[in-house]
């Protein structure tokens, strides 16, 4: 029997294009363009790895409204078999809890499940909470920050990055994998799946078809609120070149400004 | 039996227009375009001349996002220290007389969408390899080894033909045949752009320039055109002068364009917005390679359909043009005998019989005129001496206008019987 992957993605403000306002520390996001959650991509390919190997079917999920469309097509494009769209107005406002709990509803009517992807974090919030969140809504095993993974008979082997260095945990399947930011180079669409793709669409799911009470999700079953946001302090950068034969004025200049101090006698 | 009716390469002006003819006529049509979104690769200018458009789309200039039209048309020669200008306005440059600015990411974007909406499939973000071939038949294209079918393929690839060079049916680019454009789009308030260029709302500027103030002789023309609330600058600049100066760099050009002391004050506080170089297409007819084949043809700047005379600079609506041509010539061929290199060669007689190549057939050869010392250095120059000997007041006793002219070619090194015979020439050829 096939291998069940499944893929969680989010679709995500392009960083380089979010600012804070300086008024109101609020996010403004309204000049940025929408992108594939940078760590999603990673996923996306560890995913596609496992199924180099292995007979395996890859779907590809995301909680959104309907403007994820394309980008689902385009996880399809690049090998996914699948793309499962969780649309709902009552799961607007939704923070991680719902989030997680939605997505591992829509996971269990997806039926047999053996390893589910998910980015390490996303980068509009980087909370992190959605891959181990379904793992506990799941009762599936969890290895979170892995930078590789590969399967053997019914387990899942894969490397975790660590601050202190480098962890590999076996685990037994169903697990959730969640993928660290650059673990991998995600392969390029072809414009053969891109066609395939755009033929065989997308399945949309209302939270009735995943059976899932609204009042259990949405804005009111949040319990996370933003009180208030503050900006970093801006740090002022200067530069200054000075030509490499010229290295007194160069001390001096280090001197002057305080990076280096003179010492000695 | 193939998957498509046709299959169109590049999603610009000629690809957009050739899949919205060809879906228009209830063919099965594929637009591929590499960039996504649509434009965001590309670095025209730009301005569309003419009215080529209403071809696929009637009412283009209601619906079109265009920036400006043109209503103000700039010629100019620029030495390190002075400008001479023509100006020509004028209110028989009506809106349709003439030609609009556009940014091409929105551009190509609404094109794109007007093509899938004709019932086009359009796919973005991927890039052909090469035609497919079955014999001395295109069978459709490659990509990253599947074969996509189709009875026929019109390649609109633009500036940069990978696909027809890979797949040899056309010769690479030679240095004469390309120069490199770099452009800028510097953002600026309509009304700043209004008051600076003497324009009302929805009026534009368009300026080509000689740039002849190049260290070491480089030869490039500078261009720069209003749109909305930001201001394209740039300069195209020689690929074999290029390649010859190996210290100059095409973003030095830009720089010594921008801060020339007659350009600088139009774009003060301006902010840069984007900044991009691409090849552009300069080698006139002699560059055209064969435009079509069994089972094939090429469109737009991918056939070296792009027109300048020093006055004007064009491609997009030669692109539309052959790109509709195509399209019509698949439309009849599949109506009549079917798709053979023999129905396809009435693209070449649709073009023959249009401004596209006729154009090209009238300027043979200018490219000699405007690519060359005469026109990058000398004459800036002897008009610079020219206008100075006219207009500066210096104390001195006043001389003659011939007086002037011939100090003034004296100290070019330009012989009064050459400039005669060159400027015959060029009289001639534009």
């Amino acid at each position: 029997m096939a291998l069940e992957l499944v893929v969680l993605i989010k679709v995500v403000p392009d960083g380089k294009e979010v600012f804070v306002d300086p008024v109101n520390f609020t996010l403004n996001r309204s000049m940025a363009t929408n992108v594939l959650n940078p760590a999603d991509e990673n996923a996306l390919e560890a995913a596609l790895k496992i199924k180099d190997e292995h007979d395996a079917r890859i779907t590809v999920m995301t909680m959104a409204p309907p403007f994820a469309e394309p980008f689902l097509l385009e996880c399809m494009s690049r090998g996914a078999d699948q793309a499962v769209l969780i649309s709902d107005r009552a799961v607007a406002g939704s923070d991680t809890y719902p989030t997680s709990l939605t997505v591992a509803a829509a996971i269990k009517h997806l039926g047999k499940v053996d390893i589910v992807f998910a980015g390490e974090k996303t980068s509009d919030s980087s909370t992190g909470h959605v891959g181990p969140g379904v793992a506990e809504f799941l009762e599936a095993e969890l290895s979170s920050y892995s930078r590789s993974c590969k399967y053997e008979d019914g387990f899942v082997i894969a490397e975790r990055e660590l601050e202190e260095g480098v962890e590999v945990v076996k685990i037994p399947t169903p697990a959730v994998v969640t993928v660290i930011t650059d673990s991998n180079v995600p392969r390029r669409a072809t414009l053969r799946r891109k066609l395939d793709a755009q033929k065989q669409g997308i399945i949309v799911w209302s939270l009735q078809e995943i059976g899932l009470p609204a009042d259990w999700v949405g804005l009111r079953s949040s319990p996370t609120v933003v009180k208030k946001m503050l900006p970093f302090p801006a740090i002022e950068r200067k530069s200054k070149v000075i030509e490499v034969d010229k290295i007194d004025e160069f001390v001096k200049e280090l001197v002057e400004t305080g990076i280096i101090k003179q010492g000695g006698n | 039996m193939s998957e498509f009716d046709a299959i169109v390469v590049g999603g610009g002006p000629a690809g957009t227009s050739a899949a919205m003819r060809l879906a228009a006529n209830k063919l099965n049509v594929l637009l591929v375009e590499k960039a996504d979104p649509p434009g965001s690769k590309n670095v025209s200018g730009g301005v569309l001349w003419g009215n080529s458009l209403a071809g696929v789309m009637p009412d283009w200039e209601k619906t079109a996002p265009l920036e400006r039209f043109v209503k103000s048309k700039g010629v100019g020669f620029l030495t390190k220290d002075s400008s001479i200008d023509i100006n020509f306005r004028s209110s028989k440059f009506s809106e349709t007389k003439t030609g609009y600015t556009v940014l091409r990411t929105k551009f190509d974007q609404f094109l794109n969408k007007k093509a899938k909406d004709s019932g086009a499939t359009v796919v973005t973000g991927v890039t052909v390899d090469k035609l497919a071939f079955e014999g001395n038949k295109v069978i459709g294209v490659e990509q990253d080894g599947d074969v996509i079918t189709s009875d026929s393929v019109i390649l609109a690839e633009g500036a940069n033909p990978r696909v027809a060079i890979d797949s040899g049916i056309r010769p690479p680019l030679k240095d004469q045949d390309v120069a490199i454009g770099v452009k800028e789009v510097i953002k600026l308030p309509e009304k700043t752009i209004n008051d600076r260029f003497n324009l009302r709302e929805k009026e534009g500027f368009a300026g080509e320039y000689v740039l002849g103030f190049l260290e070491g002789g480089v030869e490039a023309g500078g261009f720069l055109y209003t749109n909305k609330d930001s201001i394209s600058l740039g300069a195209v600049i020689s690929m074999k002068h290029l390649r010859e100066n190996n210290k100059t760099y095409s973003f030095d050009i830009i720089e010594q364009f921008k801060n020339h002391p007659s350009i600088a004050p139009l774009l003060e506080d301006g902010k840069v917005d984007e900044y991009s170089a691409h090849m552009v297409q300069e080698g006139g007819l002699a560059s055209i390679p064969k435009l079509y084949g069994n089972g094939y043809m090429i469109a737009g700047d991918a056939a070296g359909f792009s027109f300048s005379n020093g006055l004007i600079l064009q491609g997009m609506n030669y692109a539309i043009a052959s790109g509709i041509a195509a399209a019509d010539t698949i439309v009849e061929a599949k109506a009549g005998s079917g798709i053979s290199e023999q129905s396809l060669s009435k693209y070449e007689e649709k073009l023959m019989n249009s401004f596209v190549l006729k154009d090209m057939h009238t300027f043979k050869g200018i490219g000699d005129i405007t690519w060359g010392s005469l026109v990058h250095q000398k004459m800036p120059n002897v008009l610079e001496k020219v206008m100075l000997g006219l207009l500066m007041e210096d104390g001195e006793p006043k001389k003659h206008m011939n007086q002037i002219v011939k100090e003034a070619l004296k100290s070019s090194g330009l012989k009064s019987s050459k400039l005669l015979l060159e400027g015959y020439r060029m009289y001639r050829r534009m």
